[in-house]
């Protein structure tokens, strides 16, 4: 399993968690992963501890789930993530758009 | 030969009914049944015909042979022991003949004997029945084989519809492969003073690498990564080339560049889909780098005087395609840099390429580079070596762009565009501007009046030149005239970088004046004769003295003012030095630059 999902009891918090590499081939299970219970979750939280590496599509696919979750107004958290991971997320400005921890 | 009773029971001929799976194809599977003894042909052929299959009976191995070519039989029931050539012999001869399509031989044998039995296997046939046969067991074989026939049938012809989806894919994939070139084609890339590396496959990587020259000189780069592999990754480039050179050689800045991009990337990609990048603008006559980075690994500068990392540019930006334009900032940083130095760009895939143990190359290791003192001239070779030896076997480095450009201010455009219309028959014409302070600080209108220059009169032969007039007037009439800049600032050491942040002050602050500029056009025999006028509200200069200093040659600055002079017939100041008029003449045929 490339990702694991948990949802807080209240449901209002979706913590996703990606292991390996973080790619274009984890797509569809991303995708079904926030889509899942969606209405209710106010807060994401992307867990890369487990995550080695991130590519540019993966990036991408960060940008569609934030317009997914609101735009602008959806709350998204990356926990963490390893150094690298950081650094491209950074030198992308991502952390102007997700709350990098 | 020396068959026991051909068929256990001859009333069991009767219950053998045609099945639903042998009779459900559109035509009955067709058996070439070979047999020396008549009597036990006759036999097989009728159980077979009751079964509801049609049946080719012959009497000889070289029968088989012949009948299975004219006959193209889906099944054949093979006697082993024949005069002549054998079972065995007939069936390598069939196997030949059926090359890559599935044809079932089954041996027909009175022998016994284990080891004989596992030898018609041995010999190229699927199967064995021993005689006497029994009508079930061989109906019950021949379903088999129709079903493992057909099952072969269909992977054989996914496989060949694949291959040929392959095919053309990869045809298709050649032919945008073609496309792409052609449009990512930039003169710009040959310049002497560039050295790069890109993969054969970069297009379909998303990598995309530019370089142009704006028609003042100033050379521009462009450094691109899209996400993601394939067409898709590709697909953006064309627009994206098309932008960068267009509005380069029309002279626009970069940050309109950018800015242009970006609005064009923003309504033509999907979300998720962006371009991250670098564009770079060096004007090595002046010793300035300016460059926007949004996405893309830092451009490091290793100074040729001290050989070491002399600057860097970090990405601030996002990337191009995924902001409105509006909240895009697409100002440049500018540093300046001296002849000799060199610029590095280069993709992630520098400092994320791995060896074998998975460990990164590292944004550290290739800096380590640039901090050993190697000559400026072999670094970019020293890179690309670390990086083998650091790989080792582990991968090929075909997902690496490397770009190296030296400040050579000797450098220039090495194609002219050779598509060049001829310019238009002259005629008589007039425009005039007139700018603000106000318009002057957000704006530059060069590449505006170049563009109704070039398209009025069509003088794209002479764009090199008309641009370097146009350009040095309305500069002096910014930067002295309206900004009262002092050249002598630029002959300090870092006096360049000092004088670009002043005027980039002072032009920010910029509270009255106006810049006029005129621009008419007359026949002139055969050609025309364009004169520029441009004339500021500033206090003017002392141009008599500067002309005789000139004349002279003992002017530190001016230099604009012999470059004007060597393209033009005349160049006059008047009033109190701040209206300049300079007249360029041109002819058919002349001015192919």
């Amino acid at each position: 399993m490339a990702l694991t999902r948990n949802v807080s009891a209240d449901g209002k918090v979706v913590t996703i968690k990606i292991n390996g590499r973080f790619d274009f081939s984890v797509h569809q299970e991303f995708r079904e992963a926030y889509d899942l219970g969606r209405g209710k979750a106010s807060d994401f939280v992307l867990d890369f501890a487990n995550t080695e590496y991130i590519d540019s599509a993966a990036c991408g696919m960060l940008l569609v789930f934030r317009d997914a979750v609101g735009g602008n107004s959806a709350n998204i958290g990356i926990v963490n993530a390893n150094h690298e991971i950081v650094k491209t997320l950074t030198m992308l400005q991502f952390h102007k758009m997700f709350k990098i921890a | 030969m020396n068959a026991p009773p051909a068929i256990k029971a001859a009333t069991r001929l009767a219950d053998v009914a045609p099945t639903e799976m042998l009779m459900a194809q559109s035509q009955p599977l067709k058996i070439l049944v070979v047999d020396d003894e008549a009597v036990f042909r006759t036999l097989l052929q009728n159980l077979l015909e009751k079964m509801g299959l049609q049946v080719v009976a012959v009497g000889s191995g070289a029968e088989a042979v012949a009948s299975f070519m004219h006959e193209q039989p889906d099944m054949v029931l093979m006697d082993v022991m024949m005069p002549g050539v054998d079972g065995y012999q007939a069936t390598e001869y069939i196997r030949d003949l059926s090359g890559d399509s599935f044809i079932p031989i089954i041996f027909i044998t009175a022998m016994s004997d284990e080891n004989e039995l596992a030898q018609c296997v041995m010999r190229g046939g699927n199967d064995f029945l021993t005689k006497p046969i029994n009508p079930a067991v061989l109906q019950a074989k021949i379903e088999a084989f129709s079903q493992l026939r057909r099952l072969y049938k269909a992977v054989k012809s996914q496989r060949d519809e694949l291959a040929q989806h392959n095919h053309w894919l990869k045809r298709e994939y050649e032919i945008a492969e073609g496309v792409f070139a052609k449009v990512m084609h930039s003169s710009g890339l040959n310049s002497p003073n560039i050295k790069y590396m890109l993969s054969p496959q970069a297009i379909f990587n998303g990598d995309l690498l530019l370089a142009a020259y704006r028609p003042s000189g100033e050379l521009h780069l462009m450094l691109g990564d899209f996400t993601g592999h394939g067409l898709s990754a590709a697909i953006g480039t064309i627009p994206v080339a098309d932008i960068f050179n267009g509005m380069t050689a029309k002279g626009f800045p970069i940050p309109e560049i950018v800015a242009e991009i970006n609005q064009k990337l923003q309504r033509i990609l999907p979300r998720g889909l962006f371009l991250a990048a670098a564009l770079m603008e060096l004007d090595a006559k002046n010793h300035k780098l300016s460059a926007w980075v949004g996405g893309v690994p830092d451009i490091l500068i290793y100074g040729a005087e001290h050989k070491a990392l002399a600057g860097r540019f970090t990405s601030t930006n996002f990337p191009l395609g995924i902001m409105e334009t509006d909240q895009l900032d697409c100002h440049v940083e500018s540093m300046e840099v001296r002849p000799g130095d060199r610029i590095f760009l280069y993709t992630d895939g520098v400092p994320e390429a791995r060896n074998s143990d998975h460990a990164l190359f590292s944004q550290a290791r290739l800096e380590q580079c640039f901090n050993d003192g190697y000559e400026p001239s072999v670094l970019y070779e020293r890179i690309l070596w670390e990086l083998d030896q650091f790989r080792g076997t582990h991968e090929q480095s075909d997902d690496v762009t490397l770009i190296e450009v030296t400040v050579d201010p000797s450098a220039n455009n090495p194609q002219a565009p050779s598509n060049a219309l001829a310019p238009r028959p002259p005629s008589e014409w007039s425009a005039s501007f007139e700018f603000s302070a106000e318009s002057l600080r957000g704006y530059d209108p060069l590449p505006m009046m170049m563009q109704v220059l070039l398209e009025t009169q069509r003088l794209h032969q002479h764009k090199q030149r008309i641009y370097m007039v146009l350009a040095e007037l309305f500069l002096n009439a910014l930067e002295h005239g309206l900004l009262k800049l002092d050249s002598s600032l630029k002959e300090r050491t870092g006096g360049f970088g000092e004088y670009y942040q002043e005027k980039e002050r002072r032009l920010a602050q910029l509270g009255v004046g106006r810049i006029k500029v005129r621009l008419r056009h007359a026949v002139n025999g055969s050609g025309g004769r364009l004169t520029i006028r441009v004339e500021d509200t500033g206090p003017g200069f002392d141009f008599q003295q500067r002309l005789e200093q000139l004349e002279k040659n003992q002017a530190l600055h001016g230099r604009g003012i012999t470059m004007i002079r060597s393209v033009c017939e005349s160049l006059d100041y008047s009033g109190a030095g701040n209206a300049a008029e300079a007249v360029y003449p041109w002819r058919f045929g002349d001015g192919s630059e």
